[in-house]
């Protein structure tokens, strides 16, 4: 049964990939910090923005799930500076030796396999933004101006603030107040001619004008904000509409808020490839010391060669070996256990 | 009789070296922290020095800066005399330098303490120029194609946007200043006229505010112009409605960031001050511990630290006769036997 991928490892190359495991052990818990702040920020900026994504939305589940991950790549990080620090310390080695090995399965399956996840969360979420987007944005705009209405009291202010924030009005323009009624109909004057012609002449009954809400107004226009009677060329003198409309902000806030998340999304998504490309190698230069350190018994400052290894035998051999660990533990014959360890042990210190 | 008479062995002068180097290394990063402060109230200083006249005071920032230098400069400088205290041999190469160096901290221990105080005192000279600062910056408001000024009405809507403040104490400064350009009034409607006949100097001033006053919170959309009409709009009330614009007014708002921010900067300045004094006391009790073992050979044997040789009466006159002496250096050599016996003293 010939070891997986074996490398002579003498006492000079075992310190060296030690120190070196050392460093990117820390590098790995950097790493993993930094996945936590920028998790943390993603659900911050979330929770803002909440009313304006579509309830329906998954996008929610993967700052979650790299937030997950990141504090596992930082555990495993800081095992792997524990490891590599007591590798090279021989009264420092012994409590390692019984936890490295199932710390390495935990790490490789366990961490592996959430920042798998995540990775393809980073991949995979930032599509469907667009049509939560859509809808949401479409809600928080249609609730304006329902100020009175339990659930929706707050759509105002929550829409009035990120217009001022993200310098951004409307939807996909100004024009998309034009088609919503957003003033209120508690504040409309019933006796007001022009209130009555204008609710009659829609069709749902609604005041609609080509006004917009003073938050959309841009403070770099050299004019007053104008922000009532904008398709007509004639209300405002010298305002010419066809120039450059510095008046408002130009964009519309699905743009903006998509290109935000989907910039912070892709962040993060880097972010978790490296960690995970670290967190790889972290766990293979751990396997090596791990199995050399066996092939020495243990004593680590011996001067003699050995081999590291990732897998004691073929992919076969391992599954058979651990079918009969699994089958013995199950018989109930007590004094047949030492034997049931002993072919596992002359696996691994087959050199 | 000493002060504060504290007997030291070998392990007890060696743990208080030791604990002196770490707590110089941490000092090192409170000097950086009372660094970056300054440097921090610099900056949010400069961002706002439009509306402030370009007069504001920068003593507090500067002096906070060139003390977190000097920290740094001084315990990174004490840390490594901590760790030479260890060794005997280099010691006494600091030995002489020590009594002067004690001197020295004492003085800056004091100067933080005087900085940390001027952190809490200085508001009065930044209202003042906050005040004149955002007067100028609402008259200008209009200019907006001056060289020059054509930044200010930028300004002061950003300012009143981020800080939820409206005008200089109100929104009924805004009434008091033509703030719409006369670029953009239509000289032929009559209305505009008829304002500008009736004002004085012929400014056009109305009852409205620019959009940056309105408060998001309101429940209904923005009432920015002919603000104390009640009947030009339905169902309002001017004198009890009080979400529709900001009502604090920004100079109130910004003394009070400023201000939480000097006070804030202040207490961390002066938590830092009590670690500094803390490390200047360790640091006479290694002096005076080490300066008094009694054989250099033995360093296993105790000694004794102190505070002050005498009691504070007695070292302040020995102080004053020392003075005293320098002022009467340059007289005969008969009082040179005098001053010779003194020093003795002291």
């Amino acid at each position: 049964m010939a070891p997986v991928l074996p490398l002579v490892l003498p006492l000079q190359p075992r310190i060296r990939l030690a120190q070196g495991l050392w460093l990117l052990s820390w590098l790995l818990v950097l790493a993993g910090g930094l996945i936590l702040l920028c998790s943390w920020h993603l659900l911050v900026q979330l929770r803002h923005l909440g009313t304006f994504l579509a309830p329906s939305c998954q996008f929610p589940a993967l700052p979650q799930a790299a937030l997950v991950a990141g504090a596992v790549a930082l555990g495993t990080g800081l095992v792997g500076v524990g490891a590599s620090r007591a590798s090279l310390n021989a009264a420092l080695y012994p409590p390692w030796r019984g936890v490295l090995g199932p710390m390495l399965v935990a790490g490789t399956a366990g961490g592996g396999g959430l920042l798998v996840i995540a990775l393809g969360l980073a991949l995979a979420l930032p599509g469907s933004l667009d049509e939560a987007l859509e809808e949401g944005l479409g809600t928080a705009l249609a609730h304006y101006k329902d100020t009175e209405v339990p659930g929706h009291c707050q759509a105002k202010r929550l829409v009035d603030e990120l217009q001022l924030r993200y310098h951004c009005c409307g939807r996909h323009g100004y024009k998309d107040w034009f088609g919503v009624q957003w003033v209120s109909s508690r504040y409309l004057d019933p006796s007001d001619q022009d209130v009555v012609d204008r609710i009659q002449s829609n069709v749902e009954g609604l005041y609609l004008t080509d006004g917009v809400p003073f938050s959309c107004c841009n403070p770099h226009s050299p004019r007053p904000c104008l922000q009532n009677r904008l398709s007509d060329s004639y209300a405002h003198p010298l305002f010419d509409p066809r120039q450059p409309n510095q008046n408002l902000w130009a964009q519309g806030c699905h743009e903006v808020l998509l290109e935000h998340l989907q910039d912070l999304a892709g962040t993060l998504g880097s972010m978790l490839a490296v960690t995970f490309l670290l967190q790889a190698l972290v766990l293979l230069g751990l396997r090596y010391l791990q199995t050399a350190l066996e092939g020495l018994g243990g004593v680590i400052d011996g001067e003699g060669e050995t081999q590291g290894y990732l897998f004691a035998g073929g992919l076969k051999d391992m599954l058979k070996t651990a079918w009969l660990q699994g089958g013995i533990a199950c018989r109930p014959a007590p004094e047949e256990a030492p034997p049931g360890e002993a072919p596992p042990k002359e696996d691994l210190s087959e050199a | 009789m000493a002060l504060l008479k504290v007997k030291f062995d070998q392990k007890k002068r060696v743990k208080l070296a030791q604990g002196l180097w770490l707590m110089n290394w941490f000092s090192v990063l409170a000097g950086i922290i009372i660094f970056s402060l300054g440097l921090f109230l610099k900056i949010e200083l400069r961002k706002r020095s439009d509306v402030m006249n370009n007069s504001e005071s920068h003593f507090v920032p500067n002096s906070l800066i060139g003390m977190g230098v000097l920290s740094c400069v001084f315990n990174s400088l004490a840390g490594k005399i901590c760790y030479d205290a260890l060794d005997p041999a280099k010691y006494a190469r600091w030995k002489p330098w020590l009594k002067p160096y004690l001197a020295i901290c004492v003085l800056f221990n004091i100067v933080l303490f005087l900085v940390a105080l001027c952190c809490f005192l200085l508001r009065g000279s930044l209202e003042n120029t906050l005040g004149q600062g955002l007067k100028n910056g609402m008259k200008y408001y209009r200019d907006t194609d001056t060289p020059g000024r054509c930044f200010m009405k930028k300004t002061i809507d950003m300012l009143q946007i981020e800080f939820k403040c409206c005008g200089n104490n109100g929104f009924r400064d805004w009434f008091e200043i033509q703030w719409i350009s006369n670029r953009y009034l239509d000289f032929s409607s009559k209305e505009v006229k008829d304002r500008i006949k009736s004002n004085v100097d012929g400014r056009y001033l109305v009852d409205g505010v620019p959009f940056s006053c309105c408060n998001p919170s309101s429940p209904r959309p923005c009432i920015q112009y002919q603000i104390t009409n009640n009947s030009a709009h339905y169902s309002y009330d001017h004198q009890t409605e009080e979400l529709n614009l900001w009502v604090r007014g920004c100079r109130a708002a910004l003394l009070s960031y400023y201000s939480s921010l000097m006070n804030s900067m202040g207490v961390v300045t002066l938590l830092i001050w009590l670690f500094e004094v803390t490390i200047t006391i360790g640091l006479r009790y290694l002096q005076t511990s080490l300066d008094r073992v009694p054989n250099p050979e033995e360093p296993e044997s105790e000694s004794e630290g102190w505070l002050l040789e005498k009691s504070v009466p007695e070292t302040w006159k020995a102080f004053l006769e020392s003075v005293k002496k320098l002022g009467k250096g340059n007289q005969v050599e008969a009082e040179g036997a005098d001053a010779g016996q003194a020093p003795e003293a002291g």
